[in-house]
């Protein structure tokens, strides 16, 4: 394909045997794979147009086994992907050809749960889905609800910052994890944050979600949770046009009201999901919105009042209001299926995930609808419209000669026109391989240089996952050096006091 | 001492490289409203970011501002008031407890990274900033973020300005989320519970699914001057138990009811109502108690953070064993404790504590000279503390920034 990995190192190559025997050493029994066969499900993770076997696979199941493997990589100068579920769609758990690729899956131990600090202590390979279900019986849970919920890790959801449905009211992973304990690169075992609500001096919980298994190998995370709020309705709205689904949210979200979710679909997506889930989308529209309200029930059912007014100024063609949580999860039900629903009517499809200014979405979709033109491949819409997030499915087939290349071509299109409208190029899925060749279209050399200088606090060899995130890889030595410009403290036309 | 006032962005680079270059560390000041906070600073120039007030871009609908450093705190927060909007993590205003006058810069606001009650509900300062363009120690301007709340596209630099006081980057520029103001609140107040009784409380408030935005708790004390708001419970001389509601009328009714049920082991549950209730929480988000102007104005005050249910437990031991006097908010997660001035202001008692209770405690208030000798912010365990050393080195190799303020530490 189109992405390009680091060369792989001959000379760690030629030492595999020693190296998968030292590894053997430090984690017994089955915890090591190598060979082909067995490491066939590491090659890829979600975005599985990439596939590359790992030199060997390690499982450890403890934090001390995470430490010795590490410690021994970073003394060998032997490069380590970490890997959670391998859900991710960005290509974050890539192995390398000449690297380690150390699966957290046997972390899977959730080690406290504290209702009074309202808080979860886990291991990183439970389930995001999990940590809600061992709280359930309490009416607690924990708010980020990726898609993927039933099948990715809370480690994965630190690296990626994942998001979800609900983030747009109870926020991101970063905005719910308060703690971890992290190994570094060289074996270091450190303990950031904890129970309480702010880890002292930087944040370093904050710079360590989000950093797509390039700082350190998380090995046990503390989160929050929240009471399940009391009761929970949607509405299901359609727009003859997309502006106006566009304005409705602008409207809703510019009223103060803050929905526990707001979703857009356009028609290629409605079609695709109602053929799949059969909820009951209306097919005549060009948009749909779900919008989730929860609360308690005298709350939820003013706002769903203040809600379908606004819809109806806003010009809405059909607006359904769910009356139980049965239909309430219909409504859902296609949504949630999009993806799988997109699979069925495509041999292949690349999930895009830019975020804009609400603003923007109109000016977006247009925008969309020309590269879809343009590309000729068919696109669907998804939008986590509340906070601007799309995710524009592409259509292609990848046994046809070039669909592909132009699926990619497609895709980085409209991430850039999403930078141009004043988004970004991810907005929960991470930059991983995927979007790593566009981030100098939101970065210049020197705002990546910063946060690769950041990097090399934390792995100043540049072994912990490389060719993910930074187009291009620097020695630290060069980033740290310092070019000093002019040479006196003289400020001729500053004002002083 | 040679103050600087910038004008622009550039000429922050400029003042920064040219500092760099001879070796002349530079305090970095909005208003200087927050300078007593942290150690006395090594800097032989004050960088100036009054000048960078301008509001960028305001899109209420959006839910963003765009604003300059230097932009006044209180103008900003006037702005999106107008449009019914607010920092929904209430930013202590140290002005009080700082014996200063005005409330600083946004600047300064995200440096201190200081949260009020509804921190429990809606996060910290550092929740709420998604984008800043600023100037590293390496004299580069450099940005990070973005102007949207949903984005992963980098390392979130943003998590790391905040609550770094000035000792990683200037901001020149930053990007806030706003949100809408409540429509109305209610406090909810159980009277007369000792320390730990209270933390009860609270933790079965907050364990409770009606969105408690703050849960405050304020002993009896011999000490505390009947101030402001809390004049009136200083008068019954009873302590007393403060849980904040907000939202629509009728959702904050219905839910008033319902956590008045909750609390009833606790007490009778008096109820203060929108005006009143929001003159209680200023008091508290700014620790109007121990004001400088106040009776225990001289007294040293810590801000620790802990786990929040051993808040109560921690805070009724450490008045009693110093004799001083604390305030609770985050539902005991975070306590102020005004404590006998003491030239250590009692450091290895307070640290010694609230590290067996798993938190950490910062000195807030303290003479130039307490705080030359003792650590202001909570030490960290080696590990830790020579990554954040690494950290800082990343942005500022030279300790240009603040030298002294936050670390006890050396250029490289």
């Amino acid at each position: 394909m189109v992405i390009m990995m680091p060369a792989a190192d001959q000379a760690v190559l030629s030492r595999r045997d020693a190296i998968v025997a030292a590894l053997r050493a430090i984690v017994p029994g089955e915890g090591v794979i190598d060979s082909a066969a067995e490491m066939l499900p590491y090659e890829s993770d979600g975005l599985m147009a990439y596939r590359q076997p790992p030199m060997v696979v390690v499982l450890p199941d403890t934090t001390e086994q995470v430490s010795k493997v590490l410690k021994y990589c970073f003394e060998q100068g032997i490069k380590v992907v970490p890997r959670g579920s391998g859900t991710s769609l960005s290509g974050g758990a890539l192995p390398l050809a000449d690297g380690v690729l150390l699966g957290l899956g046997k972390f899977k131990r959730i080690r406290e749960i504290d209702f009074d600090n309202r808080v979860v202590v886990t291991e990183p390979g439970v389930t995001n889905l999990a940590i809600s279900q061992a709280v359930a019986h309490a009416g607690f849970y924990y708010a980020p609800d990726p898609s993927s919920q039933i099948a990715c890790s809370i480690g994965g959801n630190v690296a990626e910052n994942s998001g979800g449905v609900h983030c747009l009211k109870y926020g991101m992973t970063t905005n719910n994890v308060l703690g971890c304990e992290i190994v570094l690169m060289s074996g270091e075992i450190l303990r950031i944050g904890g129970k309480a609500a702010e880890n002292s001096g930087y944040d370093l919980m904050g710079i360590i979600t989000g950093s797509e298994g390039l700082l350190g190998v998380i090995t046990e995370i503390t989160v929050r949770i929240l009471q399940k709020p009391e009761t929970a309705r949607a509405l299901m709205v359609g727009f003859a046009e997309v502006e106006a689904a566009g304005e409705c949210v602008a409207r809703i979200i510019g009223n103060g009201i803050i929905p526990g979710g707001m979703e857009m679909m356009d028609k290629p997506a409605i079609h695709a999901a109602e053929a799949f889930v059969h909820a009951g989308y209306p097919l005549d529209v060009e948009a749909l919105l779900i919008i989730e309200l929860d609360g308690p029930g005298v709350e939820v059912d003013e706002l769903i009042k203040r809600v379908e007014a606004i819809a109806q100024a806003c010009g809405s063609t059909s607006c359904q209001i769910s009356t139980s949580e049965a239909e309430r999860n219909l409504f859902w039900a296609g949504r949630k299926a999009a993806f799988p629903a997109v699979g069925r009517i495509s041999p292949d499809y690349l999930c895009m995930d830019g975020t804009i200014p609400r603003g923007a979405l109109p000016k977006a979709l247009a925008r969309i609808r020309d590269l879809s033109a343009k590309y000729d491949l068919r696109v669907a819409n998804v939008f986590h419209a509340g906070d601007g997030n799309l995710h524009p499915l592409i259509l292609y087939d990848a046994n046809q000669p070039g669909e592909i290349e132009r699926a990619e071509a497609f895709g980085a299109d409209i991430l850039r026109a999403c930078v141009e409208f004043g988004g970004v190029l991810t907005g929960e899925h991470g930059v991983g391989i995927e979007k790593r060749d566009l981030m100098p279209e939101m970065f210049s050399e020197i705002d990546l240089n910063q946060q690769q200088r950041l990097k090399c606090a934390f792995d100043a060899q540049g072994l912990l996952n490389p060719g993910k995130v930074f187009p291009t890889l620097h020695r630290c030595a060069e980033l740290g050096r310092m070019h000093v410009h002019g040479g006196r403290l003289a400020f001729p036309d500053l004002p002083r006091f | 001492m040679d103050t600087l006032k910038v004008r622009d962005a550039r000429d922050v680079e400029e003042v920064v490289r040219a500092a760099i270059a001879s070796d002349q560390p530079l305090e970095i000041i909005g208003h200087g409203t927050k300078r007593a906070i942290g150690h006395p600073m090594a800097t032989n120039a004050v960088l100036d970011l009054s000048a960078l007030n301008a509001v960028s871009a305001y899109e209420p609908n959006e839910l963003i501002i765009t604003v300059q450093a230097g932009a006044p705190l209180a103008d900003v927060q006037s702005l999106i008031d107008s449009k019914n909007q607010q920092f929904a993590f209430e930013p202590t205003d140290t002005s009080a407890l700082l014996g200063v006058s005005g409330s600083g810069t946004i600047g300064g606001m995200i440096g201190a990274g200081l949260a009020g009650p509804r921190r429990i509900k809606a996060g910290g300062a550092r929740d709420h900033l998604l984008g800043a363009h600023a100037v590293s120690g390496f004299g580069d301007s450099f940005k990070t973020g973005g102007r949207v709340v949903k984005n992963v596209t980098g390392y979130d630099l943003c998590k790391l300005l905040a609550g770094s006081w000035g000792t990683l980057a200037v901001m020149a520029e930053v990007t806030l989320k706003v949100m809408p103001k409540p429509e109305s609140e209610r406090t909810l107040m159980l009277s007369g519970l000792d320390d730990v009784t209270a933390n009860r409380a609270m933790t079965s408030a907050l364990g409770s699914p009606y969105d408690v935005s703050g849960a405050a708790h304020l002993p009896n004390s011999a000490f505390r001057p009947a101030t402001g708001a809390l004049a009136g419970f200083a008068a019954q001389g009873r302590a007393a138990t403060l849980l904040r509601l907000e939202g629509i009328a009728a959702s904050v009714a219905d839910r008033a009811n319902s956590l008045a049920k909750t609390l009833a082991p606790f007490g009778s549950v008096d109820m203060l109502q929108d005006g009143a209730s929001a003159e209680v929480w200023s008091t508290i988000r700014d620790v109007e108690p121990f004001a400088a102007g106040g009776a225990l104005g001289a007294w040293p005050v810590w801000r620790i953070v802990c786990p929040p249910a051993s808040g109560g437990a921690l805070g009724q031991a450490l008045a009693r064993d110093s004799g001083g006097d604390v305030i609770y908010d985050w539902g005991g997660g975070l306590i102020w404790a005004a404590l006998p001035p003491k030239p250590d202001a009692l450091a290895a008692l307070v640290r010694q504590r609230v590290e067996a209770a798993g938190g950490h405690a910062a000195l807030i208030r303290a003479s130039e000279r307490t705080r030359r000798d003792v650590d202001v912010f909570h030490p960290q365990a080696g590990g830790v503390a020579a990554l954040s050393q690494r950290v800082r080195h990343s942005f500022d190799p030279k300790i240009i920034l603040n030298r002294g303020r936050m670390l006890l530490m050396t250029a490289t």
